[in-house]
């Protein structure tokens, strides 16, 4: 099992490896020098000065060949140092701007699959319980049906079905914290995109339980309905459910890149499009670490998860 | 080839009529029957049709051109004059509409179509070969399809621009053909590329996956006992009977590609205005919803439904296509 988990950690290590050398040289590489990009588009200066830009460069260790840039990063990144942002918030540390977006995200991230798995599992509960009947037809259809509408049509819909025809809401605009009504667009979209994962697994294991030898023998003792589904078959309905936290975060990040940029959210979605639109390296960087970290470690979590939740795992 | 020896003995439980009743159908006939009786997937694969039949006569049949503007008659709502309207430009929405079916129809095309050749390759060497490349390829779409595919397809996108601008420059100096000057194709290939480097991992694994089991098939080692040889096997074998899978990927790729292909667009990364695309045309609607709601309406109920359309297909070829579920 330990060394499982090892060779899982291992894996994945070289693969973030991987991912940020790949993500920096593509940025050295492919998307051109930001500095020289701040002088043509005239925002910060007014000519293209070549001595300018030179110290520009020195300033922020852009006038390096690749791999000392690379190692240097990869340096700075252990001992904390994200680097600053050149062109986004001009100068203000990588770090600073990510501890201010990231939670937003986190929030919205965390309130859609709160409602995401309850909702999903509810009515990946109920579909399996009346299999082939026409609720469960219609569970699956609408779950079908959802998955296939992506995120960016999903919100202007409701922003014109919720905001201009019905006017219950109004545009929500910025972050007032995840209490406030403006979050409730925001998190409905999101979890919306999550909603089919968790219906489905649920479904599926409910239909393997239903059919286990100790079910039957509930039933035959008299147990009633309500208390054989919460005693004997919820957890093990639960714990394959537990195996799609890395197709929900997939989802999440998905749905925040679009839903910040949709409604002006200044969340982690956000930052990546400026950040990638910009091309500014740390922030870039920056993105594709915790991107790469956040699935790194929901993945890592299924895998210690798993064995805990489920004791036939573990004998074998 | 030698013939066989002898035929064997008819059976005569075969002769029984009673078994003989029905009349034989393949294995396709079989599914086709299947696909009929899901009313939903039939119903996904006539707005597949129908999207691909624009995409190909759209352009011709569109009332207008897609990038002729008139100021004057911006904003317009709905007429006889102009189907869907006028956008922010006075450019023909309805003309706009078919234009971006054939860019999500080129993209989901050309997408399937690099990242199916690079798969297929892939796939059935480390299928039938296995060992290190093998243990590689499975590492890294393990690695690909646990990422975020947007995010990839957006930094991919981003860095490539650039030395693919540099290289159709290049390729304009040299042969002065005026195709390298379009950056309308610039465009296309830049998303093409992107979507099918993440795309093809999948695809690889899907197709070395079935090279494995059913190589492991008692009808394969019957096959391989009786002398025959590895392409028989393959072209015999292997290939009808990983079609089915197959197509169900390919369906779910060309939708994904089209799904990516507005996403990316509607972020400003993907095909660049005045190109349409409904992605982009979202984004545009998106600036004035509030008093135009019908530039952000049209694009996005189009992407819906045609997404809703890939989904329902593709569940109902699963479906149809997997005799063992029916067994």
């Amino acid at each position: 099992m330990a060394s499982f988990l090892l060779i899982r950690l291992l894996r994945w290590t070289v693969g973030l490896f991987l991912i940020l050398f790949v993500t920096y040289g593509m940025m050295f590489y492919g998307a051109g020098d930001p500095i020289r990009m701040m002088f043509i588009q005239g925002e910060d200066f007014d000519s293209e000065d070549e001595a300018v830009m030179l110290a520009l460069r020195k300033k922020y260790g852009l006038d390096e060949p690749f791999i000392v840039q690379f190692g240097n990063y990869l340096n700075n990144l252990a001992r904390g140092d994200w680097g600053r942002s050149i062109r986004l918030q001009v100068d203000r540390p990588v770090l600073e701007i990510v501890q201010f977006r990231l939670p937003i995200s986190m929030q919205l991230g965390f309130a859609a699959t709160a409602i995401g798995a309850v909702l999903g599992i509810g009515l990946g509960i109920i579909a399996a319980l009346y299999h082939n009947r026409w609720l469960d037809r219609l569970i699956i259809s609408t779950v079908l049906f959802i998955n296939g509408i992506p995120v960016f049509v999903v919100l202007p819909m409701m922003l014109l079905l919720l905001v201009l025809q019905l006017k219950l809401i109004d545009v929500p605009y910025g972050w007032s914290g995840l209490f406030h009504i403006d979050a409730f667009l925001p998190v409905a979209a999101i979890s919306i995109g999550i909603l089919p994962i968790i219906v489905r697994q649920t479904r599926s294991a409910m239909l393997e339980v239903r059919s286990q030898l100790y079910v039957r023998t509930a039933r035959a003792k008299g147990m009633p309905e309500s208390r054989i589904i919460l005693r004997h078959m919820l957890r093990p309905v639960l714990t394959p459910v537990v195996t799609t936290l890395g197709l929900v975060m997939i989802s999440l990040i998905n749905g925040s890149l679009f839903v910040e940029y949709i409604l002006n959210t200044p969340g982690f979605g956000l930052l990546t499009i400026e950040g990638i639109k910009k091309v500014d390296y740390p922030i870039i960087m920056a993105v594709a670490v915790v991107g790469t970290l956040i699935i790194f470690v929901s993945n890592f979590l299924v895998d210690i998860l798993y064995p805990i939740l489920d004791p036939r795992v573990r004998a074998q | 080839m030698k013939k066989p020896a002898a035929l064997p003995m008819r059976s005569r439980v075969v002769d029984d009529k009673s078994l003989a009743l029905g009349r034989q159908r393949s294995l396709w006939q079989d599914a086709a029957r299947r696909f009929r009786q899901n009313w939903l997937a039939v119903g996904g694969l006539i707005v597949v049709i129908v999207f691909l039949v624009l995409a190909i006569v759209g352009p011709h049949i569109a009332p207008y051109d897609f990038l002729e503007q008139n100021i004057v008659k911006a904003f317009q709502g709905p007429s006889a004059e102009h189907f869907l309207g006028t956008d922010d430009l006075g450019r023909d929405v309805f003309s706009r509409m078919l234009h971006g079916a054939r860019t999500a129809a080129l993209v989901a095309f050309f997408t399937t179509f690099i990242s199916l050749v690079i798969g297929i390759l892939v796939g059935a060497w480390s299928g039938i070969h296995g060992g290190r490349i093998d243990e590689l390829l499975m590492w890294f779409s393990d690695l690909i399809q646990a990422m975020p595919g947007l995010l990839l397809v957006i930094l991919i996108n981003t860095t490539l621009r650039r030395p693919v601008i540099n290289a159709f420059d290049q390729m304009y100096m040299q042969t002065r053909n005026p195709f390298f000057l379009n950056t309308l194709w610039l465009d296309y290939v830049l998303v093409f590329s992107a979507l099918a480097l993440i795309a093809w991992p999948g695809l690889a694994r899907l197709i070395r996956g079935q090279v494995m089991s059913i190589n492991e098939e008692d009808f394969v080692l019957a096959a391989r006992a009786l002398g025959a040889s590895e392409w028989h096997i393959m072209l015999r074998h292997v290939v009808p009977n990983a079609m089915g899978p197959l197509i169900v990927a390919v369906t779910a790729s060309m939708g994904g590609a089209v799904t990516l292909e507005a996403g990316l667009s509607f972020l400003g990364i993907g095909i660049q205005p005045p190109n349409a695309s409904w992605g982009s045309m979202l984004e545009e609607g998106r600036r004035l919803w509030q008093v135009f709601p019908h530039l952000m309406l049209i694009p996005a109920a189009t992407i819906g439904i045609i997404q809703v359309a890939f989904v329902f297909l593709g569940d109902g070829l699963n479906d149809a296509l997997d005799p063992r579920r029916n067994s």
